[in-house]
This record gives structure tokens, sequence and C-alpha cells, in this order.
């Protein structure tokens, strides 16, 4: 049992979240705006694995919360599975997925040869446009995690597209 | 009536053959005459500068499409030479050859015009412009940081599409 959606729509309407956010509600504001996404992403990812949890027992340490994250949930969100996962034995963990869905077709604009010099502040503002699309997908991996009682805090890393690092801090 | 669904990048593209870039040039305009893209592979010979270039292009479709509608000898019903139609109305005309290039034309019902120039002997490439019309789609109008309706600029799109003229054979 369960509905479906096309993945175009879900891809347009998250297009359009960041964008509104971004743009329109707090607009100069981009702190407060990627805050708003993450915080909507957290409330998304508690209903989720709440959902994907439904039949499973409990997990008996934090390793098999995580591994879950990296298997069932990110196979029912994404259709594959985290292809590299990290950790340092003390609470962090790195998720590393080769080819981030939400990111597959994302490209910047080409600036033109002649701007020597002011090509890095361009360079700047498309990875602060790209960095945007990330904060969704940090709040649902932390509102599951903590949905499962593990309170963390989840960056993102994009310094290779489209390959993506999500970085999992249990709070101790 | 033409589809444009699947969620996936189809028809299969056909197998790779020969190196070397096949085509000459190609163009994209939207509905209301902005080229959105101009790529050029092959093309020795400039007559016009840029703009007068996308100008002529768009124009001569525009009026190509309305004379092979007016012309029509198997429709009862036409518009009047010159008006403007909605994409897809009217008969579709989709290429014209002369001895020493061929351009093919595809229009979405979106108003998205696909202009590919190629050497004459080329067969029809109507499935090859629904694939890139498909490229666009996935690359382009998926891509977040593309605002519709200006000029295309995704890295992405353009080497997927080179990639793509490329093998046509």
């Amino acid at each position: 049992m369960g509905r479906e959606v096309s993945e175009s729509c879900v891809d347009s309407l998250l297009i359009e979240m960041v964008s509104t956010y971004c743009n329109r509600f707090y607009a100069n504001k981009s702190e407060l705006a990627a805050r708003r996404i993450e915080a909507i992403g957290y409330q998304v990812g508690h209903q989720l694995s709440e959902r994907y949890t439904m039949e499973r027992p409990r997990f008996g340490d934090h390793l098999e919360a995580i591994k879950f994250i990296c298997k069932d949930f990110w196979s029912e969100l994404f259709k594959k599975q985290i292809d590299n996962l990290k950790t340092n034995h003390r609470g962090t963990f790195v998720l590393q997925d080769n080819r981030f869905r939400w990111l597959a077709r994302l490209s910047i604009d080409q600036t033109s040869e002649n701007e020597g010099a002011s090509q890095d502040p361009s360079e700047n503002k498309a990875m602060q446009a790209m960095s945007m699309y990330l904060y969704f997908p940090c709040g649902i991996i932390r509102g599951a995690l903590s949905n499962l009682g593990i309170p963390c805090a989840v960056s993102a890393d994009m310094s290779n597209l489209p390959a993506c690092s999500f970085v999992v801090r249990i709070k101790a | 009536m033409q589809f444009f669904g699947g969620s996936e990048i189809s028809p299969s593209p056909p197998a790779p053959t020969a190196t070397g870039n096949n085509a000459h040039m190609m163009y994209v305009f939207n509905r209301n005459g902005v080229c959105l893209l101009y790529r050029e592979w092959n093309r020795p010979l400039h007559t016009l500068n840029p703009q007068q270039d996308h100008k002529l292009m768009f124009g001569l479709l525009f009026s190509l499409k309305s004379l092979t509608a007016k012309m029509d000898p198997t429709s009862a019903e036409k518009g009047n030479l010159g008006v403007p139609q909605l994409p897809g109305q009217g008969c579709s005309f989709h290429s014209f050859r002369t001895n020493t290039y061929k351009l093919s034309f595809m229009e979405s019902p979106s108003g998205i015009k696909i202009i590919l120039v190629t050497h004459p002997r080329t067969g029809d490439l109507r499935e090859s412009l629904k694939y890139i019309y498909n490229l666009y789609v996935e690359y382009v109008v998926k891509n977040p940081l593309y605002a519709p309706g200006t000029p295309i600029r995704c890295e992405l799109f353009n080497t997927t599409l080179d990639q793509y003229v490329r093998s046509i054979a």
C-alpha cells in the first residue's frame, strides 16, 4: 500500500521551496532562510522515520540507527543506499552519497573567460546558492535520528559534486 | 499529436559511430523568440552577426510554419497567412534540405523550438530532436539554478549535448 507521486513533482516542489524561502520570505537573510528550510526537513524526517520503522524492533545502539539511515531509510527516499560510511567511533559519522539524487542535475552558470579576478566572488555566490539545497536533506536526517532517540547536528559538504557527504555529530 | 512523456531519458540514443562532430550548429528558441542556446561545432561561413543571425532564423521558422500550414492540401480549416498559431497546430514541418546542409526542426507543445543543422545526407532526425528535448528537460528545466526564459548556461547540459550530437549518425 502506498500512494505514489511523480518524482518531477517532488523535484520541482523542492526547488520552488528553496527559491521562495531565499528570495521572497527571507530575502537577504540567508541564515534565517536556511534555518527555516532545515526545520521543515526536521519535521519531514521525524514523520518519515516513524513510518519506516513501524514494524521493526528498537535499535541497539547509535551505529545500528545510523546503519538504518544509510540503508533502509535512504533507499526509501532515494532508491539507493549510502555509498560510504565513516566514523571516528566517538560520535561523528560521515555519510557519503556518490550521486545525490536531488543535486544530480545542478550545474553552475558558466562565467565568461574574460572575468579573471571576478570569477571568485561569483563562484562563491553560486556555491552559496547550491548549498541552500542541502539544508532540507540535513534536516531530514536530523529529524529521523532525533525520532529514534539520538539528538544530533547534521551538516553537509559538497566539495565534489555530484557526490555529497553528510556529517552527523551526535550530542553527548 | 506529439507526446513528450516519460521521466527517463528516452528513446535510448543510437550507438556512437564516427568520431568528430557530425552537426554544424544548433539553436534553441523559446516561445517568445529568445535564443536560449546557440552551439556551433563546425561552421566555416558566418554571414551575419549573432543577433541578426538569431532573428533571421526565428523569423524564417515562423514564416515557414505559417506557409506550410496555409498550403496544406489535406486540411479543411486553415488560419490566415501570417497569423501566429499555437504550438502543434497546423501541419508541422520538420526539415528542409539544400545541396550543402539539412536543417531539422522540432517544436514542443510549450513552444520550445530546437533547430539542428547537419550535412545534407543526414536521415530523419525527429527521434534525435526528441531526445535532445528530453535532455533539455532533464538538465535545464530541472536545474535549480536555471531561471526560465534566460539563455542556457548549464555545463551538464552542454557536455551531454555535445556527447550526444557526436554520436548521431
